[in-house]
C-alpha cells in the first residue's frame, strides 16, 4: 500500500465554484477521488484541502491556521509514512491583503518543500516524493471575489514559470495544471467537476509516471 | 547575508529552453546519462532510468522535464501490464536534433543528414574525377548547403553540428581548413572530426544492431578490411596500421572485374558458375582472416560479438556471418544496420555522441 498526502486549498478541499465553502463536490468527483479510483485499491490517498490556505503567509482576517507552513509538519508526521507528497497552492497568497509577486509565491512553495524534505517523512524516513502542481491561472472575471483578489490574475499567470524553477532547483516533480484544466467563469478561481476529473486523471498519471517499482 | 536555503533560485535551465538546444555547458553529467541511456535502448521508462543512472525519482523528474521542454525526449502513451500499475515510456523525439554526416573515401564523397534516431532525411553522393586521397570535393559546401536546405528553418536551430570521418593518414590540406572554416562561420556549426572505421563503429553502437551491445568487435569491410574493439561503449583501435588486404578490393580482383562494382559482381556471381566459385574462394580467406582476429582478440577480452559493417550487399556479408559462425563457437556475427553509407552516418552520430552522451 502506498500513500499519497494531498496538500491544497480549497480546490482541493472541492468547493463548487460561485458557491460557499459548505458547497463542496462529492468524495469520488473531487481531484483526489478521481485520482484514487485510477491508482486503484493498491494507493491511499488523503485529502488536505483547506479553504483559504496559503503557502506560508498566516491570514490576518481567517485566522493563522490558513498558513499552509504551520499546518503542513503536523500534518506529515500524522500520516507517515507517506509516499508521494502534492502540494497545490498559491492561488490565496495573490490576495491583495499578502501583496506578493509570483517568485514570492513560489518561495513559499519552496519553504513547504524544504520542510518536508527536513521532515522526511517517507517509507524508512526518506524524503518521500514531492509533486508541486501550478494552479491554472486565475480567470479575469472574479464576481465578488474582485476586490479581495485585485491585481491577481495577471499575476496568476505567472505563478507556473516560477514554480517549475523552485521544482527545478530543489529537484522535485512539477506539473503545470493549466495543461489539463481551467478555472470555471462561476467565480473565476474554483474548478468544475469536469475540471477536477481531467486533473486527477493526469495527477495520477504523474504520480505513476514516478516509477515504482512492482510491489 | 541572507539565508541561502531560501534565496532565489538559479533560472537558467528553463530560461534557456525556448531557443533550440541547450549550449553544450549548460548539458549536465546526469542530463548525458539519461540521454545516453535513451539513445541505447530506445524507449524506457522514468523507473528504469532511475534504476540504471542510479539517480533518484525526482533527479529524474526534473532531467526528463527539462529535456522535454527541449523537445529532445517525449512522453509515450501508458502501456498497462498484466500486473501493477501502467508504465509511462520516454522516447527521443526523432525531431528533436538532427546532424550532418561527411565521409570522404578514396573514391567518393558520402554525404547524409539523419534524425535524432538516425533516420535518413536527405543523402547525396559525389564522385571524385580522379580516385585518391585527401579529397576535398569543390561541390561539398554547395551541396552541404542543399541537403540542409531540406529542413525547414525552424528545425535548423536543431541542428547539433557536422561530423567528418576521414580515413587514416588523411593529409592536412589547406581545403581541409577551409572547410572547417566554412563549417564553423558561415553555417554556425561545430565540426567533429573522426577517423572513418572509428566513426562506422559509433554509428552501429548508436543506431544500428550494436546499440545494446556494451562490447563487440567490429569490422569494417571496404576495399580493405579494418577492425575496432569496442569494450563497455568505448570504441578501441590498435596503434599499428590495421587495414588488411582481405575487403572488396581483393573481391573485385578475385572476380578479375577491374572498375566494376561490387555491387554489379554480387550480381554476376548469382548468374555464373566461374563467379561463384571465386566468390566463395574470396570468402573463405576473407572469413579465415576474420576468425583469426577474432580469436587473437578473445585471448584478452570477453567478447561475444562481431558486427561486420560495410556497404556491400546484404547478402554477401550475411554469408561472411554466416560461415563466421560457423567457425568460430559461441560467436554471434551481425550484419551492420546502417546499410546506406555506414562511414557517413557513422560521421553524422558524432555530434550526438559528444553533445548527448557520457565519455564520448
Amino acid at each position: 500500500m502506498r500513500t499519497v498526502l494531498c496538500f491544497g486549498d480549497s480546490n482541493t478541499h472541492g468547493q463548487i465554484p460561485g458557491k460557499g465553502p459548505l458547497d463542496r463536490f462529492g468524495r469520488d468527483a473531487r481531484w483526489p477521488g478521481v485520482m484514487a479510483a485510477a491508482l486503484g485499491p493498491r494507493w491511499y490517498i488523503i485529502e488536505e484541502g483547506l479553504s483559504g490556505r496559503t503557502t506560508v503567509r498566516d491570514d490576518p482576517i481567517e485566522g493563522k491556521h490558513k498558513n499552509g507552513r504551520r499546518y503542513l509538519t503536523p500534518c506529515l508526521q500524522s500520516h507517515a509514512p507517506i509516499d508521494v507528497v502534492i502540494l497545490m497552492l498559491g492561488t490565496n497568497d495573490l490576495k491583495r491583503r499578502y501583496f506578493q509577486t509570483a517568485p514570492e509565491v513560489a518561495m513559499g512553495i519552496g519553504c513547504l518543500i524544504y520542510d518536508i524534505k527536513e521532515l522526511s517523512p517517507g517509507p524508512g524516513g526518506h524524503v518521500p516524493e514531492i509533486l508541486v502542481v501550478a494552479p491554472p491561472p486565475m480567470l479575469d472575471d472574479l464576481h465578488e471575489w474582485s476586490g479581495v483578489f485585485e491585481g491577481a490574475p495577471e499575476t496568476s499567470h505567472k505563478l507556473a514559470l516560477e514554480f517549475e524553477i523552485q521544482a527545478d532547483s530543489k529537484e522535485v516533480h512539477f506539473f503545470d495544471a493549466a495543461t489539463v484544466c481551467a478555472c470555471d467563469p462561476a467565480d473565476g478561481f474554483h474548478l468544475s467537476a469536469e475540471a477536477h476529473h481531467a486533473l486527477g486523471l493526469a495527477l495520477a498519471s504523474e504520480v505513476l509516471a514516478m516509477g515504482w517499482p512492482a510491489a | 547575508m541572507p539565508d541561502m536555503r531560501f534565496a532565489p533560485p538559479n533560472p537558467i535551465r528553463i530560461a534557456d529552453r525556448a531557443a533550440g538546444l541547450n549550449a553544450v555547458s549548460v548539458r549536465s553529467y546526469n542530463e548525458r546519462l539519461v540521454l545516453s541511456m535513451l539513445l541505447q535502448h530506445g524507449s524506457t521508462t522514468r523507473f528504469d532510468i532511475g534504476e540504471k543512472t542510479g539517480l533518484s525519482a525526482q533527479t529524474v523528474s526534473v532531467i526528463v522535464r527539462s529535456l522535454e521542454q527541449e523537445g529532445l525526449v517525449t512522453r509515450g502513451e501508458a502501456q498497462r501490464g498484466r500486473m501493477g500499475p501502467p508504465t509511462i515510456p520516454m522516447g527521443l523525439n526523432p525531431e528533436g536534433a538532427y546532424s550532418l554526416g561527411v565521409s570522404i573515401g578514396f573514391r567518393t564523397t558520402e554525404i547524409v543528414l539523419i534524425d535524432f534516431v538516425g533516420n535518413i532525411i536527405d543523402s547525396a553522393t559525389l564522385r571524385h574525377d580522379t580516385p585518391g586521397a585527401d579529397h576535398v570535393h569543390p561541390d561539398l559546401q554547395s551541396t552541404l548547403d542543399g541537403v540542409l536546405g531540406k529542413l525547414a528553418k525552424a528545425r535548423r536551430r536543431r541542428v547539433a553540428g557536422v561530423g567528418l570521418a576521414l580515413p587514416e593518414g588523411f593529409g592536412d590540406t589547406t581545403e581541409l581548413a577551409a572547410f572547417r572554416t566554412w563549417v564553423e562561420t558561415e553555417l554556425g556549426l561545430e565540426l567533429f572530426v573522426q577517423n572513418d572505421v572509428t566513426a562506422a563503429a559509433n554509428g552501429e553502437s548508436l543506431f544500428g544492431v550494436a546499440r545494446e551491445l556494451d562490447n563487440y568487435l567490429l569490422f569494417y569491410i571496404g576495399a580493405k578490411v579494418h577492425s575496432r574493439l569496442v569494450l563497455n561503449h568505448q570504441i578501441h583501435r590498435s596503434g599499428i596500421s590495421t587495414a588488411h588486404d582481405f575487403g572488396l578490393l581483393h573481391f573485385e580482383r578475385a572476380l578479375g572485374a577491374n572498375g566494376v562494382s561490387t555491387e554489379d559482381l554480387w550480381r554476376l556471381a548469382q548468374g555464373s558458375a566461374n563467379y561463384a566459385q571465386a566468390v566463395q574462394g574470396w570468402q573463405a580467406d576473407c572469413v579465415a582472416f576474420l576468425a583469426s582476429k577474432v580469436r587473437e582478440a578473445r585471448q584478452f577480452v570477453d567478447v561475444n560479438t562481431v558486427v561486420l559493417s560495410t556497404y556491400a550487399p546484404r547478402d554477401l556479408c550475411q554469408g561472411l556471418c554466416d560461415a563466421l559462425m560457423v567457425k568460430e563457437e559461441g560467436l554471434t556475427a551481425l550484419v551492420g544496420a546502417l546499410q546506406h553509407a555506414p562511414k557517413a552516418i557513422g560521421a553524422a552520430s558524432l555530434p550526438y555522441a559528444s553533445r548527448f552522451t557520457v565519455g564520448a
